[in-house]
């Protein structure tokens, strides 16, 4: 159950979109990616503004790609809202009612009950043209969820608020979606975002889906260099891999000995290119002996509660995430370490 | 696919039979000799003739001149909306629609009442310097012809490039003067270059109106020494009758005008992707700047183009209000507005003035919805060349569609001519062009997610026209129906080819009280014209809609 996108794939003159995925019943899957990557693209196709060239959409069992777009029952949110300029707050609402139907006094009662739900109980008469950026973005949400749709789509909603407002509004659509819990695909690129929001992220690249998995995974264990570095800090090292010892593989690098408890042990052969790599908040100062890596601190950036301390090592560098309370000035010679089940290793 | 191609099948329809039909009529007219066969013969004699040669040359001259004129009279205006804030802006902008719904006739004749020999500003000057004769004559001169095209155009050129120049953010201004720029040459590498297609599409479309304009020519012009293209065609097809020789001519008129007609719709494209950068700022206000030195300066200009503007409409109404009795002596009397409403032939041409342009609306208004609907939401091979068929009638003059009513009904098994409904084919087909440029405008400024939007939300695709288009649309659509009304009542070139006793109109009659030199008539029918332009002009105005 939930919408199942079963080999879709369009191409385009300089770009192909090809997918396989599955956002399950009550799931709050987002997708990211860097701008350019299809996100978009692949939105409009399940919301069936464009057509795929092959491929099938399944919702709830049901076959909806061979639907037209206002056949389909999908709540969508705009990335630029797209409120009617010629209707008020209630009738921007209820135009989806007004189109499916619904008797007035139904409509009047839904209406009510989404503006409580988006907490704009007074605003039913306004002009949307006279609303805030967050307001008017309320409005979107309650305007796509009042026909009760089977799947809500979210494009870039927030893109356009400023960062408190931002912030305060993914509470509020995590919320809403828990809520009701709907079905939900809301495409973004701010990994923060994602992360904050999804039961599940999409990792999208080149038309096409690096790696799906919860945010703990797809921040911890990246399945590819891609994912490592498009989410989060990140430190990498290239090296070559030298023997197992036991569940740890050993690589050679300019740095020194790494050992790496890779997740996906299997696919590496003895001295394969690889590259190791470690997030900066896993680093510590001196530390154990393993994986201990010596170097002069270059630069520092003071972020309040933490610092990030940029260290030089026989030409290669490394971003450290230290409490604050560590005092470093520029030009230290330092040395810190990374346990072997922080890092992650990838084929060159 | 299918959808569009059934919405279009009226529209082309009756653009076919009412307007391809009468011009491929005149085409044929002018490319078969006498015996029907096909031949150059015409047109190369017409093309050897000093005679046509200075008419044609003169045509184009007088509107290059008249353009020119224009532009540089426009250019100060567009600078001072654009860049400036002051009360009574709003007017002054409102002001600027004036050419569109403006009928010339109003112009002509206040032209010959504000400049004439015998005009206010004549016996000013005589009884300001206690002069014997009259100072200025303008009249019945090339002199006349261009003040009369730039003063009746130039409002176009402030209203095309100020609405360019606003989009443009100062910030490029003031990046350049902060890497040296200043002066002249400031203008000139940053400002010119980005306000220039504004500045291009503004003088091809003020060109196209002088190439084409006729009932300035026919009057200020007096006589065969100042006779374009228009005037020349009108002459051979309803006081020579030689509509053969008039069809010939009427090609090359044809071919000039499309010309830059093209010129006109490309440059008008380019502009318009100025208005996605749409970001607003803050204007000084024009106060302090009339303390500078260039002050003077705009100060005397604004105050000369309110007057040029103004005086002629003022002219034709205070005049009106005359009665001449005896001793050449004139009193203030209501004498002509009693007889215009006692019923007779002014009660009839103001009747008939009404409901043409009624009845224009209703044809013009769903024909160029329509089209400019289709025409934004579908991109197909060969769209652009639909659109220029579709606003084809901009570049032809009317008395040409007037020519190609007379030609080509005479051997139809239904022969048109005569009828009222001749008359509001003509004007519908002249009219629909607005229509279009109006509602196309906020057509393609709308949103596309918003119709993604709706058809989310289950609108199919009449629903969507019903609950959202045609609301969107609503200003556009309001503004459309008053110019095709405005169009309709002020039409005097196809009218006056195809009108008969009982079809006189408001500007027919003006132009006929003209030619018999009863100027107070003219303009107590002129009043009554303006009367109705004025309504349209606060129709337009109200409705917000985009010219």
């Amino acid at each position: 159950m939930g919408l199942r996108i079963q080999s879709i794939q369009k191409v385009y003159p300089d770009f192909r979109l090809q997918l396989d995925f599955e956002v399950r019943q009550g799931e709050f899957l987002a997708l990211l990616g860097p701008s350019g990557c299809g996100k978009t693209t692949t939105l409009r196709l399940i919301a069936g503004f464009i057509d795929p060239d092959s491929g099938s959409l399944h919702m709830n069992g049901r076959r909806i790609d061979t639907l037209p777009a206002h056949r389909r029952r999908i709540g969508i949110v705009f990335q630029d809202y797209s409120l009617f300029p010629h209707l008020n707050v209630r009738d921007n609402i209820g135009f989806g009612l007004r189109m499916q139907g619904w008797g007035s006094k139904d409509a009047k009662e839904r209406i009510e009950e989404l503006l409580r739900l988006v907490s704009l109980k007074e605003y039913g008469k306004r002009k949307v043209t006279r609303l805030s950026g967050g307001e008017q973005q309320r409005v979107a949400l309650a305007r796509a969820l009042a026909p009760r749709p089977q799947l809500l789509l979210l494009d870039e909603p927030l893109s356009a608020l400023d960062a408190k407002l931002r912030k305060n509004l993914r509470k509020e659509i995590l919320r809403v979606q828990r809520e009701l819990s709907i079905t939900t695909l809301y495409v973004t690129h701010d990994q923060e975002e994602a992360l904050v929001l999804g039961d599940r992220i999409a990792v999208m690249r080149d038309g096409h889906i690096e790696q799906i998995d919860t945010p703990k995974r797809i921040y911890n264990r990246p399945r590819n260099l891609f994912v490592a570095t498009f989410l989060g800090q990140a430190n990498i090292i290239r090296g070559r891999l030298a023997k197992r010892e036991g569940e740890l593989a050993v690589v050679q690098t300019p740095v020194g000995t790494l050992r790496v408890s890779p997740s996906q042990a299997e696919e590496f052969g003895a001295s394969d290119e690889v590259i190791v790599f470690f997030r900066p908040e896993h680093c510590q100062m001196g530390g154990t002996k393993t994986n201990r890596i010596n170097g002069r601190v270059v630069q520092k950036e003071y972020l309040g509660s933490h610092q990030l301390i940029e260290v030089e090592s026989n030409g290669a560098r490394f971003t450290l995430d230290l409490a604050d309370r560590v005092t470093l000035v520029t030009g230290d010679t330092i040395s810190f370490s990374v346990s072997p089940h922080h890092c992650c290793l990838f084929l060159q | 696919m299918l959808f569009p191609l059934l919405l279009l099948a009226g529209p082309a329809f009756f653009l076919l039979l009412f307007f391809y039909y009468p011009l491929g009529s005149v085409l044929v007219g002018g490319l078969t000799d006498q015996s029907g066969r096909i031949s150059l013969a015409v047109i190369s004699a017409l093309l050897r003739d000093p005679y046509y040669l200075k008419i044609i040359g003169f045509t184009v001259w007088q509107a290059i001149l008249s353009t020119l004129l224009s532009v540089l009279l426009g250019l100060p205006g567009a600078y001072l909306l654009a860049r400036y804030d002051f009360r009574g802006k709003r007017l002054i902008q409102a002001l600027t629609t004036i050419p569109f719904v403006l009928p010339s006739i109003i112009v002509v004749l206040g032209f010959v009442r504000f400049f004439g020999n015998n005009g206010v500003l004549n016996r000013l000057l005589m009884a300001l310097f206690g002069l014997e004769e009259p100072a200025l004559k303008v009249l019945y001169s090339l002199k006349a012809i261009l003040l009369a095209h730039s003063f009746y155009n130039f409002p176009i050129v402030v209203r095309i490039v100020s609405s360019l120049w606003r989009r443009i953010h100062p910030s490029t201004e003031e990046a350049a003067r902060s890497l040296g720029a200043h002066g002249f040459r400031l203008f000139w590498r940053v400002t010119l270059p980005q306000i220039l297609p504004g500045i291009l599409s503004a003088a091809a479309l003020v060109f196209i109106f002088c190439l084409l304009s006729f009932a300035i020519v026919l009057v200020l012009g007096g006589g065969p020494r100042y006779s374009t293209l228009e005037v020349e065609v009108y002459r051979l097809a309803k006081v020579s009758l030689d509509l053969k020789t008039g069809s010939a001519l009427a090609l090359v008129g044809a071919v000039i005008s499309l010309v830059f007609l093209y010129a006109y719709i490309k440059l008008q494209q380019q502009s318009s992707f100025a208005e996605q950068m749409l970001e607003d700022y803050e204007r000084p206000r024009l106060a302090s700047m009339l303390r500078s030195p260039w002050g003077m300066f705009y100060l005397l200009y604004l105050l000369l183009m309110a007057v040029v503007i103004l005086a002629p409409m003022v002219t034709v109404v205070a005049y009106s209000f005359q009665v001449r009795s005896g001793w050449g002596q004139q009193a203030v009397s209501l004498e002509w507005y009693r007889r215009i409403f006692s019923g007779g032939a002014y009660l009839r041409a103001g009747l008939n003035s009404l409901f043409f342009g009624t009845m224009t609306v209703l044809l013009a208004l769903p024909l160029g919805t329509l089209l400019a609907y289709v025409g934004s939401r579908s991109r197909f091979a060969g769209s652009q060349l639909l659109e220029a068929l579709m606003m084809l009638p901009i570049g032809i003059s009317s008395i040409i569609l007037g020519l190609g009513y007379l030609k080509a009904y005479q051997s139809f098994p239904w022969n048109i001519v005569g009828s009222w409904y001749a008359i509001v084919f003509a004007h519908t087909v002249i009219a629909y062009p607005f229509v279009i440029r109006v509602a196309s405008a906020t057509f393609r400024k709308m949103k596309p997610s918003l119709p993604e939007a709706a058809r989310s939300l289950g609108a199919g695709p009449w629903q969507l026209f019903w609950h959202l288009e045609v609301p969107l649309a609503r200003s556009a659509l309001i503004t459309g129906a008053a110019f095709a009304f405005g169009i309709s009542v002020g039409e005097v070139n196809a009218t006056l080819m195809l009108y008969n006793e009982k079809l006189v109109t408001i500007p027919v009659m003006i132009y006929r009280l003209i030619g018999s030199y009863n100027f107070i008539g003219a303009c107590a029918m002129g009043s009554v014209l303006m009367l109705f332009c004025f309504l349209v002009f606060l129709i337009i105005d109200r409705a917000g809609g985009e010219v």
